[in-house]
């Protein structure tokens, strides 16, 4: 089934609102390929009308099955690496050595975390290189689609999940083995996360996230890529708004900062760059 | 390091399907069907860089064949090892880490998974 152009005018419209996403017209096959499901499963007589029923109530349940739908939830454990590595070399060393570092926590977003295996790694990491990180580092997880919040808090992964990017070694210290050949994060690495739903592209983002601030890293990888250029820089500077001056972002391989109102100092590790927040608001 | 790696699987359509991935990566394949035959091969080519190793085998099984490799000082940390098994008990991994294995994968792999675990070990694939 294909749409006609005013539906696919309609749909862009829609989740350009609710999720920021942008799909241009030469992904309308995307659309049609990752719609067409739903419309079958959902016994919807077209994929017209099923645009029609997503608009008319853009807060429905279908409608954020819908939004689910269009984006893409990819990810794995230790993505890319290198951002884990300059955790471990660089970023973690010098919170370790401010003056208050033995009094007060860490803190760490991770802001497009979908199933939750970032925020892991992070953890995973900071247990690997700070004794007691367990108390001291607190790292919050917030993702737009609620099913995929939903399983990194249940932190349960498939045998194909868990050896996805992630070294045998952390499997075995930090993951037990269930019955049905999945994998459970265990209850040290689970305590030092919390969850929660939230959209990049709403000023609410902020009060959502803001008793965990003020954030001394955040990661903000691989989804920066889905927006238009002012939406991402309105997402950044979001995002600079709840970070602490000095503090660390981290973005996807590629994506840059954009931000209006925020300053940042690139900051190279193997050749990749991560961002220090030099100012803000 | 060289691109050389072995393939120890007593099923010969697991030898040719990791074969066929590795030789995609620009790897040049070197097959064992156990670990008496794998033992052997390392002699012939004693600068195999990786090898891609079943657990469970006639003659001489996998683990069997890791200690016997790592008894060897020339090969007591290189080449690198990467258990590719259906042992996919926690009991199994750590015994085959503490055998001096680098990275461990439960079958049913995939190339996906294949590439993680060479990245994970630093290894870049040649192609
Ligand atoms: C490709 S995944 C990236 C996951 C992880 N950060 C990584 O780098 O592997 C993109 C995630 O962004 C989420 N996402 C898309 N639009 C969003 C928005 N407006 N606010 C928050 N999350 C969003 C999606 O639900 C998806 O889970
Ligand atoms: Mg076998």
């Amino acid at each position: 089934m294909s749409l006609s152009e005013r539906a696919f005018t309609n749909m862009h419209d829609f989740l350009k609102k609710n999720s920021g996403i942008s799909v241009q017209k030469d992904k309308m096959y995307l659309l049609e390929s990752r719609l067409n499901p739903l419309v079958r499963k959902h016994g919807i007589s077209s994929l017209e009308k099923l645009v029609d029923m997503v608009c008319s109530d853009q807060t429905s349940a279908f409608a954020h099955e819908v939004i689910d739908c269009m984006t893409t939830n990819e990810t794995l454990f230790f993505r890319d690496s290198y951002p884990f590595n300059a955790l471990r070399e660089i970023v973690f060393p010098e919170l370790m050595a401010m003056p208050s570092a033995n009094i007060r926590n860490i803190k760490i977003w991770s802001a497009a975390s979908s199933r939750g295996q970032e925020a892991y790694s992070i953890a995973m990491t900071a247990l690997d290189v700070l004794p007691g990180a367990d108390k001291q580092v607190k790292i919050l997880a917030t993702d737009l689609s609620p099913p995929a919040v939903e399983y990194a808090k249940g932190g349960i992964y498939s045998q194909f999940e868990v050896q996805r990017g992630m070294p045998i070694q952390e499997l075995v210290k930090h993951f037990k083995q269930l019955g049905d050949s999945s994998w459970q994060v265990n209850d040290k690495l689970r305590g030092m996360l919390s969850f929660n739903v939230a959209n990049l592209i709403s000023d609410n983002v902020i009060h959502t996230v803001r008793h965990h601030s003020e954030f001394d890293v955040v990661f903000c990888r691989n989804v920066l890529i889905y927006f238009e250029v002012e939406e991402r820089r309105k997402v950044i500077d979001r995002i600079a708004k709840v970070m602490r001056p000095g503090a660390y972002l981290f973005t996807g391989n590629g994506e840059r900062v954009e931000g209006e109102n925020s300053k940042w100092e690139a900051v190279n590790y193997n050749k990749r760059p991560f961002w220090k927040m030099l100012s803000a608001r | 390091m060289s691109n050389k790696i072995l393939v120890v699987d007593d099923a010969k359509v697991v030898r040719v399907s990791l074969g066929k991935i590795m030789k995609k990566l620009g790897f040049e394949i070197f097959e064992a069907e156990d670990g008496a035959v794998a033992l052997e091969q390392m002699k012939s080519h004693p600068d195999i860089a990786i090898i891609m190793l079943d657990w469970n085998m006639p003659v001489m099984n996998g683990y069997d064949f890791l200690v016997a490799l790592r008894a060897q000082p020339k090969h007591a940390t290189l080449p690198y090892v990467v258990m590719v098994t259906t042992e996919t008990g926690m009991p199994s991994m750590l015994k085959a880490l503490a055998g001096g294995a680098n990275e461990y994968i439960m079958k049913p792999f995939s190339e996906s998974i294949i590439r993680d675990k060479l990245e994970i070990l630093g290894i870049e694939e040649p192609r």
